[in-house]
């Protein structure tokens, strides 16, 4: 007995080793485009030709200025930042406002909303943006505001799904006190339930942030090629089409493309256990 | 208490209310109507108005017999198909294996989940260059190291592109369904295992018998989320090969029919949109009637 639990036990360790190899082997197949990509943004066009694995010969920085200046680095990254921060605190306000009040009213017409906010997850957004365009041109909204809401309006459906599934847990009681201390609707929301939501909110920004941050179709529809002020995803996509037409492309979009992914990945790389936490948990209630 | 909420109802819930008749209510039944009228974007053909302009059933049918946008579905869903199983299938071998160690388990999650924070675009044009350098010059093209035809010149085959397009979309999306799998997999009792383990059951038997039914939640999620996504497809698609050599998926044809022809057909690309919507719902909804069927309670 005691002998076969001491071989199942070196079996267990044997194929514990067997798992890291493969583990790591992955992971290197996980990374390699990574490093494709980060040893070729030092590279000329040739040198991309000749040698696309090994280290550049020589960490020329000049590539990836070229390509910063080409895509207006840090003004499109501020664009998309402004655009991302506001879509989210849009979201997120209005969608934890709405789905508190509806889980605290319950009546016909808050379950009718609620099921209309909710059906809206299964509408894709090439399905309707034809006709969203020509509304949003109607009503002066075809612009970076427009954007955002826009924006807004798409992240509610599940925003609002994930804030009124976790409400249902949270008691109503110190809300009943803080009115009775004469607290208004919006103390009593903001100071006292919203804090309780950290969780939540953590999903939501991070399941909303990341398509945000990295969307193309609709900043393309909206604001294009005819404005000066583009997303980093837009600039991308432009310096990639105009890359084109010069005689060497690859030397302008890998560092292109290294420079517009290196912001979300120090973003990650610093908050990574809410990326983690949120996806499980976002996926868990959906 | 009850009084006071019923007050404050309308004021709180009207902001979500505008927002969602503005972005997705109005456009939805706008584009619907659309659907049946001769829409050219800035204008209606036939008339001033658009129930000037009705044209029946007629984009429909246009829709249906225009050979890019049969040839666009059949690819989405071909593509559809391969993607949903392969991705569902790494992301679960990756789940299994970074639940089965205990020490560096951490890492080796954040890099199998680092490819998702990338955009599709930017992904596909460093794809681009894998498959046509490394994949091609490099490893299995004519003069590469291992020749093997299907792996070289992958962008520049409607099949081929297919599964060049599955290759890259398994290596970014597959860490995603990974993590969304140990969430489902740290929730399996672990007494299941070991008295399953004292009746000298194998491991095969055990996965087949206690993981993958008590993982069904979390296939459910993963098979709706990899379904839809894979569907609409879009970024990746532009990327990678912008729907050369009949590659086009069902979301580029949406997008590229009104740069077809002049003047621009939105009434021929809106009931596309159409279709594509009531596709999409009848797959994913009878999807997760199914899965959760199989799902059991303990």
């Amino acid at each position: 007995m005691e002998q076969k639990a001491q071989a199942t036990t070196r079996r267990f360790h044997g194929s514990k080793v067997v798992l890291y190899i493969v583990l790591t082997l992955l992971a290197a197949y996980t990374l390699a485009p990574l490093y494709f990509l980060l040893v070729n943004s030092f590279k000329s066009q040739s040198e991309i030709v000749r040698n696309p694995l090994s280290l550049p010969s020589l960490w020329d920085f000049s590539y990836l200025s070229n390509a910063a200046e080409k895509i207006n680095f840090f003004r499109s990254l501020g664009i998309t930042f402004l655009i991302t921060l506001a879509s989210l605190i849009l979201i997120v306000v209005v969608s934890s406002l709405a789905a508190w009040i509806m889980v605290r009213n319950k009546t016909k017409t808050s379950g009718v909303i609620f099921l209309f906010f909710v059906s809206a997850m299964l509408i894709p957004f090439q399905s309707i943006m034809y006709p969203l365009l020509n509304f949003m041109d109607m009503l002066g909204l075809k612009n970076m505001g427009g954007l955002v809401i826009m924006y807004g309006g798409f992240g509610l459906s599940m925003s609002v799904f994930l804030y009124h599934g976790f409400i249902k847990s949270v008691p109503q009681g110190i809300e009943e006190a803080a009115v009775i201390d004469g607290a208004n609707i919006l103390q009593v929301f903001f100071r006292i339930v919203f804090p309780l939501l950290r969780s939540t909110t953590v999903t939501v920004i991070i399941l909303n942030g990341m398509w945000i941050w990295n969307d193309y179709l609709l900043p393309f529809l909206v604001i294009g090629n005819s404005s000066g002020v583009k997303t980093l995803t837009l600039e991308l996509y432009f310096a990639k089409i105009l890359s084109g037409q010069y005689g060497s492309p690859w030397e302008l979009i890998f560092p292109a493309v290294l420079i517009s992914i290196l912001p979300i990945v120090v973003v990650f790389l610093s908050l990574q256990k809410y990326f983690i936490k949120g996806i499980s948990e976002g996926a868990v209630k959906t | 208490m009850t009084g006071y909420y019923k007050k404050w109802f309308y004021p709180l819930v009207l902001p979500a209310l505008i927002l969602f008749a503005m972005v997705i209510l109005i456009p939805f039944l706008l584009g619907i109507l659309y659907s049946f009228t001769g829409w050219r974007g800035t204008y209606f053909a036939g008339g001033g108005e658009w129930y000037e302009s009705f044209v029946g059933l007629q984009n429909y049918v246009k829709a249906f017999k225009n050979p890019k946008f049969m040839s666009s579905l059949w690819y989405t869903l071909r593509y559809t198909v391969v993607a949903v199983i392969a991705i569902n299938a790494a992301g679960l071998a990756l789940g299994l294996m970074v639940t089965g160690i205990s020490k560096g388990s951490g890492a080796y999650r954040t890099i199998f989940f680092m490819p998702n924070l990338l955009g599709g675009l930017a992904l596909g044009y460093i794809w681009q260059i894998i498959f046509n350098s490394l994949y091609t010059d490099l490893l299995f093209g004519p003069n590469g190291i291992f020749p093997v035809d299907f792996f070289s010149y992958m962008l520049q085959d409607q099949t081929k592109a297919l599964f060049a397009l599955v290759i890259m979309m398994v290596w970014q999306t597959a860490g995603y369904m990974m993590i969304v799998y140990v969430t489902g997999l740290n929730n399996i009792p672990g007494d299941l295992y070991e008295a399953a383990q004292i009746d000298g059951t194998t491991l095969w038997q055990r996965f087949k018998n206690i993981t993958l039914p008590m993982l069904m939640p979390s296939i459910t999620i993963c098979v709706f989320l990899t379904l839809a996504n894979s569907f609409k497809l879009l970024d990746q698609n532009i990327a990678l090969t912008n729907g050369d050599f009949n590659t086009r998926m069902l979301a580029m044809q949406i997008l590229r029919t009104t740069k077809d022809t002049t003047p621009p057909d939105y009434g021929l690309a809106q009931a596309q949109a159409v279709i594509f919507f009531i596709m999409i719902a009848i797959i994913t909804l009878t999807q997760v009637t199914v899965t959760k069927k199989q799902e059991v309670e303990l």
